[in-house]
This record gives structure tokens, sequence and C-alpha cells, in this order.
């Protein structure tokens, strides 16, 4: 008997300067569901990318069922039967969902689809028609789609990349189930990559870990594994606060109450019950990994997003009615996530960049003289040290680093008494994140009131006076920071709240 | 494994396009003198009867200046929708609908002074310019139509509606068997400057500025720049994308509706399918082959414009009058491909 389907050694990989997967381990049990836990950007999607044939790795080699694989392409990979559902959907949506699951040429229901189709929808819970358009069905059903679509192409080994992420609770529990019978009945291998603690302990036999491209832990039993461990394999170990927190503080800057967000097309609430406060002078850390509404927080405080219930109070004015400018007219500051793309506009000038927030001011408009937003940029360029070639080269020309710090610049250079911080630092190399900590820090000594939203818990517990942990939409933990234990933080970021 | 790839270079030459421009230019009248030595015709000959015809006198070069108007002005038009990077393929239209909207103004409404009578024709043009891109603005912006199709259809709609003008409810007893709307008054006429120069290119020129003003001096000119580079960072910046695309599409469809009313009133001088040549269309290439800017629209416009009336004579020693077309075409072609190697550099690289 052989002892694993499939098995991959020493596997690397890198996209330019970034090593997405060093000399990976990884081995699958026939008929059993695997858990790949990993922070965003541990490489878990690359490797599973690699398995189904869509990326080539530099270094080592593949064996399913004990033979080893020259090289995979898409095509190969599903004759091996590997599938995968991949973060985003992939269905054709403007198809039904008969066309959808026997569009692949592997297909092998097809001439006993009906009861094949019957089947499935049995063991998925589902009961939609199949001459249904995916563009009409729930985000829950699209997934269950997406997987059965594996089970019509003959794949036995199902690599699931995130697919909970997408699912409420109680979907998420029917997956659970559907994906016990597969492994049962079926014998199908399963892999489930998840951030969430409670769904690799409910779902998996057996557990993976990997950090920074690296596979940090092997094959490991979930039922004897801690969920302690599990953080500390998936976080590291982290070093508590070097910054000087002693800085005094001042007034209430921003006040959040009781914020409710629901989304229009899931009809699910994304936030629920969300308060906190912010002092002049203090910066508050949001740890959670992101999609727990994160965004849409930030997005609500900074006036982008209308459609919600609660208060925001900036300086002692309710804003809640108002729109972005007149936030931004009381001087908030909104650095968001999606650095190209929100903050930033791609196919447009760095001059255009460097002006958005500061455009409608007298100062600049309302003619917007050349000679005037010429020399705003540059003053940006100097205060913030930003390499750019010149002024009339297109942004995304600019490297990762300059192009958060021209955001950041632009955002602080007029001294905002808020700050909207989301993961400035995402996918920066170390220097620019320290010149960016090192931003922050001087923008709270000069008495702003800071939220810093990242999923980066060095990060979190370098600059942060208070700490709260989001998950599904909630505060689930509040704490200061010279108290706060990272071990709780991360279990917490992972939905154990003891 | 070696492979070629492509890098966008991080900064291109100020004048990379005036120099794609240039290279394309030459490129056209080297695939122009293919064709007039496969047709047994010496090109020089033809290129300097054509310079001579051209720009040689006052009244060839105020030919060529008029034929440009319609042009620049459409081509203007094109360079404003195109800041909320949105194409207007409806210049044409626009065009016909401008001089529709002067007709129509004219037949029912009377002014003592023609100069003041003069002023609301054109902007009755200008207006019927931006009624024609109306439907597809509006499409657009709610519905998230292809502007380039509807633009596009509304040539043919448009075209439909002059047809059944001038062979209907305005055709012109006087003009026989040809489908024509009656001649508007000597007293709207626009007056020249000199030679045949019609006024309207003091109107090309003010609008010129007026376009560049917009597009690249002016706070809407920024936001038109946001919106089209990405409509998450307009809202972020709390500028409504939707409502400039909107207001782009109008004032662009006013600049080819003034075309049409400049032909109508120093040109052709009452409504028929002569109001525009295909200039909607040409006015696209001028536009593009000038990366949307105004003054660069200017002096190509112009230079189109003296290709055209030099195409046209050089009919008289047995030329086809294609050849200004297929230079016009060519160039374009010729400054896209250049300007891709000023854009991107072609580097040899290890396949990863
Ligand atoms: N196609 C790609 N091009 C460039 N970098 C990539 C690409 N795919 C992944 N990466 C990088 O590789 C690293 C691992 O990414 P990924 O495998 O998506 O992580 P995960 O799925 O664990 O969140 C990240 O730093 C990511 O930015
Ligand atoms: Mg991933």
């Amino acid at each position: 008997m052989k002892k694993y389907i499939l098995e991959v050694k020493n596997i690397s990989k890198s996209f330019g300067n970034v090593k997405a997967l060093e000399d990976v381990n990884f081995y699958l049990q026939k008929g059993k569901i695997h858990g790949l836990l990993g922070e965003n950007g541990a490489g878990k999607s690359s490797l599973m990318n690699i398995l189904s044939g869509i990326y080539q790795p530099e270094k080592g080699s593949i064996f399913i069922n004990d033979i080893k694989q020259k090289s995979l392409d898409p095509e190969s990979a599903s004759e091996l039967g590997i599938g995968m559902v991949h973060q985003e959907f992939r269905l054709i949506e403007s198809f039904s969902i008969k066309d959808n699951l026997t569009l692949s040429k592997a297909n092998i229901y097809k001439d006993n689809f009906k009861e094949a189709y019957e089947k499935y929808c049995e063991i998925f819970s589902l009961s939609v028609s199949p001459e249904k358009l995916i563009a009409q069905l729930s985000v829950g059903e699209k997934q269950k789609i997406e997987i059965m679509k594996l089970i019509f192409k003959n794949s036995n080994i199902m690599l699931l990349d995130e697919p909970t992420a997408v699912l409420t609770p109680q979907e998420t529990d029917q997956l659970r189930i559907s994906l016990e019978r597969l492994s049962e009945e079926d014998e199908k291998t399963i892999v489930l990559i998840s951030h969430k603690l409670k769904e690799i302990r409910d779902f998996t036999e057996k557990v993976f870990v990997m950090k920074n491209g690296k596979m940090v832990a092997e094959d490991l039993s979930t039922v004897n594994v801690t969920d302690d461990n599990l953080v500390e394999l998936m976080m590291g170990r982290i070093q508590k606060s070097i910054i000087d927190k002693s800085n005094k503080t001042g007034d209430t800057k921003l006040s959040v109450e009781s914020i409710e967000y629901i989304d229009k097309v899931s009809n699910y609430k994304i936030l629920e019950d969300i308060n906190l406060e912010i002092k002049a002078g203090e910066i508050l850390g949001i740890a959670g990994v992101s999609g727990n509404g994160q965004v849409e927080l930030a997005n609500i405080i900074s006036g982008i997003e209308s459609d919600y219930s609660g208060k925001i109070i900036i300086n002692n004015k309710d804003v809640s009615q108002k729109g972005v400018k007149s936030r931004k007219k009381l001087n908030l500051s909104y650095i968001p996530e999606n650095r190209l793309g929100v903050g930033l506009a791609p196919g447009v000038s760095v001059l255009d960049n460097s002006i958005v927030r500061d455009y409608f001011k007298t100062r600049l408009g309302p003619h917007l003289s050349r000679s005037k937003t010429e020399t705003y940029l540059e003053s940006l360029i100097k205060k913030f040290s930003i390499k750019a070639p010149n002024s009339k080269a297109e942004i995304s020309t600019l490297s990762g680093g300059n192009m958060q710090k021209l955001l950041m610049g632009r955002e602080l250079v007029s001294n905002p008494e808020v700050i909207i911080a989301s993961q400035p630092t995402r996918g920066l190399d170390v220097n620019a994140v320290e010149a960016i900590h090192t931003l922050l820090v001087d923008q709270r000594d000069m008495g702003s009131a800071i939220l810093l939203i990242s999923e980066d818990l060095d990060e979190l517990f370098k600059l942060s006076n208070r700490l709260h942990v989001m998950y599904e939409g909630k505060i689930v933990k509040s704490l200061d920071i010279d108290t706060a234990d990272i071990n709780n933080v991360g279990l917490a970021m992972a939905g154990v709240i003891e | 494994m070696n492979n070629l790839k492509l890098f966008k270079r991080q900064t291109v030459n100020e004048l990379s396009t005036f120099y794609s421009f240039l290279i394309g230019f030459i490129i056209a009248i080297i695939i122009g003198s293919i064709i007039l030595l496969i047709q047994d015709k010496n090109p020089i000959d033809t290129f300097s009867l054509m310079l001579r015809l051209s720009v040689g006198s006052i009244k060839s070069l105020s030919s060529s200046l008029n034929k440009a108007i319609p042009l620049i002005l459409a081509g203007l038009g094109i360079s404003i929708i195109n800041s909320v990077k949105l194409w207007n393929i409806g210049a044409e239209g626009q065009i016909f609908l401008g001089a529709i909207a002067v007709n129509f103004i004219y037949i029912n409404t009377q002014f003592n002074s023609p100069s003041f009578h003069i002023l609301v024709l054109l902007l009755a043009g200008f207006v019927g310019g931006s009624v024609c891109i109306l439907i597809p603005a509006i499409t657009k912006v709610v519905f998230g139509v292809n502007e380039i199709i509807t633009t596009l259809l509304t040539n043919y709609i448009v075209f439909g509606v002059t047809i059944y003008l001038i062979n209907g409810p305005w055709k012109d007893p006087k003009s026989l068997n040809f489908p024509a709307a009656a001649y508007v008054g000597e007293e709207v006429f626009l007056p020249t400057i000199f030679g045949k120069l019609s006024f309207g290119f003091l109107i090309c020129i003010l609008f010129t500025f007026l376009a560049h003003y917009l597009k690249n001096k002016s706070v809407f000119g920024f936001e038109m720049r946001i919106a089209g580079g990405s409509a998450m960072t307009a809202v972020y910046a709390g500028i409504n994308a939707k409502q400039k695309a909107f207001i782009a599409m109008l004032i662009g469809g006013g600049f080819a509706g003034l075309a049409g009313a400049i032909e109508l009133l120093s040109q052709t001088h009452r409504v028929s399918t002569g109001i525009s040549q295909g200039f909607g269309y040409t006015a696209i290439i001028v536009a593009a082959i000038t990366g949307m800017r105004p003054f660069g629209i200017f002096l190509v416009g112009s230079l189109f414009g003296a290709l055209s009336i030099g195409g046209s004579v050089i009919q008289t020693i047995g030329v086809s009058t294609y050849i200004a077309d297929i230079i016009q075409a060519s160039t374009l072609f010729g400054a896209l491909i250049i300007q891709f190697f000023f854009n991107y550099q072609i580097k040899r690289v290890d396949d990863d």
C-alpha cells in the first residue's frame, strides 16, 4: 500500500525578489481532509497553484501515486485528478449550472448527468434547478457548484483555497458535512486552506502550517495539537513594544458608535455593534485577519460608504451624514489598504496623484495652477524622501515603497487630526516599513488620533497604545498594549475567544 | 530558456508622441510612394504637386485650413471625452446633428442683429452635438453600456434623420433632384478672415486653448483624469466619476456639433449629406495620433486638412484621392507602433 497519494518535495518558487515558496514539503493521504494554515502571503495559494499546474516550480519534485511528474500543466494535473477551487470564483456567470458542470472534457457524467446532479445536490444540501444561470445564485450556492465542478471532472484530490472566507457560519457548517461525506463515501482527498482555527479543528484530520514561504509544521494530527501551538507556528514569536508609549494624549478626536453594516447583495451582516474611541496622540490598533470587516469599517469612517447605521463623530462633530470631502475638511486622512486602485489612480501621473487629497482647497484650486501643484509635489518629495523619476511619470512606475510614501505623505502633510491607516506596510521591504512606522509615530507625537488596521501583530504591538481584535465583523477583544498577551490576540484573530 | 519580454519604461521622452507622429508620417509617405510607384506615377512629382495645391497659395492654404476646422473641433471633443477614458466614435453624427440644430433654429427664429443671430446658431450647433451624445451618455452612466457601440450607432441614426429631413420636410424644391434643405440666408454666413479662410478658424483656435485649459489646467480636468484612472480612487477622493463622465461627453459632443454649425454657416450653407465627408472619423485618427493633446490636434488637424485638399486636386493628374486617406491612416498606424516602443522596452529574460 502506498503511503501518500500526492507528495511534494523541496519545492521552491519565486516571483521577482519575493520567495513565495522555499524548500516546501507537502504530502496527502488518500481519503483524508488536510488543513493548510498560514497568514496572508505565507505562500498557500502559490503551493496550490503549483499542484494544479498553473505555476511551474523552480526546484523540487512532485509525486502522484508514487510516480514522479516531470512537469505539470493545468491539463495534465487535471488528468491526474487534481482539481482546485480558487479564492475567486471561476464560473461562467452567463452559463447554466449544467453547462458549467459539464464544460470540462474530462466530464465523467455525460450520460447520467441527472442522477449524478441529484446525488451531489443531496450531499451539498443544494436545491436549485441545473438550468439556472450561475449569475442568479447566491455566493454560497456558487461555492457549492465550484466544488461540484471538481467532482464532475473526476478530481480525486480537491484543493480548496479559503472556501469559507465567503460563507456564513451556517453555510460553513454545511460545507463541513458535505466534505466529510465526500472524503468518506467517495474517498476524495481534500486540502482546506483557512485562517480560522475552529475550522481547521472541525474539518481536518491533518494540518500543515506555512509561514513566509516555508512549511513550518508538517502533517500534525489535528487532535493532538493545541490552538496556542498553531498560533505560534503561524505568527511566530513576537517581540513586544520597542517604541516609547508615554507620550501625552489629549481630547477624544474620533468616536464611532454602534456601527452596523449589512451587505446589500448577500444580506449578510458585515459589521455588528462596533464602538471605539481614539484620543489625540493615541494609536488604536485593529488586529484581525483581513476580510473580517476592516475594509468596510475604514470606508464607513472615511465617508466612502454611506449606507450604514450608527454614528461617526470627528472632533465633536457628528459627521454621520457627511460625505468624503466634508470629513477631509475636518482634517481626516485615510490611507486605504488598496494602495494602487483606491489610494492612487493607475494610469495617472505622480503629480495628479499627489493632489488627490487637497486639490479642492483654495491653496491649490480652483484653477489648479501647474506651478502651485508642482511646488506642492516637490515639498512632498523632499519631506517624505520619495523617489520619483519626474512629476509626469505614471504612478505605477514607482516602487511599492515609494508609492506608499507618496500616498502617506499626501495624507499626512496637512497634519491631520484623525488618521485611518489600513495595512500601511503590507508588501513593503524592511526599510520602507521602518520609514512608514516612523511617519506614524511622528504623527502620533504631533497629536493625531490614529486608527491602525493591520494583520501584522509585530506592527500592531510595536505601534499601538491599545488594541481591538476584529473577528467576523465584531470587536471580540479589547486590550491595553502593556498588559496584552500576544497569544490571546493571535487566538482571537483566529476565532478562538475564551 | 530565453524569452523576450516587455517592460514598461519608467520615464518616457516628453516629445515621444511628436517623434512617433513624425516617424509615422514618414512611414506613411513611403507607403504612399510605393503605391504610387506601382501605379507608374512619380511619387516626388505627385507629392510636390499636392504640396503646391494645398499650401502653395493663399487660396489653397485657406481651403486647407477650412478643411481642418471640423477635424480639429471634432478631434478636440474626442480628446476631452477621452480624459475620462471613454471613446467617442460618434463625432460624425454629432457634426450632422449640429448642422441640423442650426437649420432648425434658423427656420424657427428671427433676429435683427446678424452677428447675434450667428452666435445663436453656433450655440445651437454646440447644443445639437451635445443632444446627439445624450443617449450614449445616459446609457453609459446609468447602465454602463459600452459608449463605443452607442456613439457609433448614433451616427447611423442621425444620418438617417438627415436623409429623411432633406428628402422630406426640409427638402428644397429648387434643388431639383439633389436632396438638400434650402440655403440659409447670406446674413448668417460666417465672414472670412483672408482668402477663403472662414472665421470658423478663429473659433477653432479659441476652442483649442479652451480644450487645453479644460483638460490640463482646470480642476475639472484633474477630476476627469482621476475618474478615468480609477473609479474607486474617484470615490475615495470624493469625486463623482459618473457626473464627470456625463459632462465630459456632453462637452465633447458639443465641440463636434459646433464643427457641424461652422461647416453649414461657412461651407455648404445648407443641410445636405455633404455637411461632413467623414470628418468625424478622421478626427478620431487625428486625436489618437496626438495622444489626445489639444495643440497637437490643432497641428495634425491642419496637416490632414491640407492632405485632403492635396488629395482631392491630384485627381486631375489621374491619381486616386484615396492616396490621402491611405497616408492619414498609415500615419496613425506607424505612430501607434512607434509610440509602443517609446512606452515599452523589450528585454531578453530567463524563463521562470
Ligand atoms: N503571480 C504572482 N506574482 C507576483 N507575486 C506573487 C504572485 N502570486 C503570489 N505572489 C507573492 O507570493 C507570496 C505568497 O502569496 P500567496 O501564495 O498568494 O499567499 P497566501 O495564499 O498564503 O496568502 C506573496 O508575497 C505574494 O505577494
Ligand atoms: Mg491565498
